[in-house]
């Protein structure tokens, strides 16, 4: 039995360090802000949940702090993300090889106004 | 624990490192200010995965604890400079 779960923490850790290396060689790699946001949310949703997954199996934590840091980590990353792009777009970062800005068109038609509702 | 497993471990924290030195590398010589926004905010995901990777070698939960902390204020501090390279301001 504890033989299976090393082998399955092995996995997992292989598994984990691939996304992470994969996501930060797409940092480098990909042409502009918006490309390489999508690469580096990989590393926050998939590299270091698998790797917390394999404490979970291995340490005597407990399940309950290894599923509060994934809960945080899959709450927490897209919302970064998004705050990242908006922000990207709103100072004007161009996009690389792009053929058409659907949030450009949606900003020219009525302008984010925050006081407007209340 | 297993040599294969302790193998493991050691790997993927000096290949967390390296990383790690590549992101920060990143940001500092960036193309532009949101660039090294993310490269900050992948050196933060990066340093957590580290802190579990350190917590499985030494077999010790309150690493874990570490992480919670860090995931918390690593989220606070990106959506607060998302906010202020935005609008300009921070409130």
């Amino acid at each position: 039995m504890t033989t299976l779960l090393q082998a399955f923490a092995i996995l997992a850790i292989i598994t984990g360090a691939a996304f992470s290396t994969l996501g930060v060689l797409g940092y480098y790699r990909l042409p502009d802000v918006y490309t390489r946001l999508h690469a580096t949310g990989k590393v926050s949703v998939f590299g270091v949940v698998l790797l917390v997954v394999a404490a979970a199996v291995l340490t005597p934590l407990g399940f309950g702090k290894g599923l509060v840091l994934i809960f945080m980590l899959v709450l927490g990353g897209p919302v970064a993300s998004h705050a990242i792009a908006s922000a990207a777009h709103t100072i004007g970062i161009p996009l690389a090889r792009t053929t058409r800005d659907d949030l450009a068109v949606v900003q020219d038609a009525a302008p984010f106004d925050p006081g407007a509702g209340s | 624990m297993s040599a294969a497993l302790s193998f493991v471990l050691h790997a993927a924290l000096i290949l967390h490192i390296a990383l790690i030195a590549l992101c920060v590398w990143r940001v500092w010589r960036g193309e532009n200010v949101i660039d090294r926004l993310i490269g900050a905010d992948l050196v933060g995901t990066l340093i957590l995965g580290m802190l579990v990777i350190i917590a499985m070698i030494r077999g010790n939960a309150l690493y874990i604890d570490v992480a919670l902390g860090l995931a918390a204020l690593g989220f606070v501090s990106t959506i607060a400079l998302a906010k202020y390279v935005a609008d300009g301001r921070m409130f």
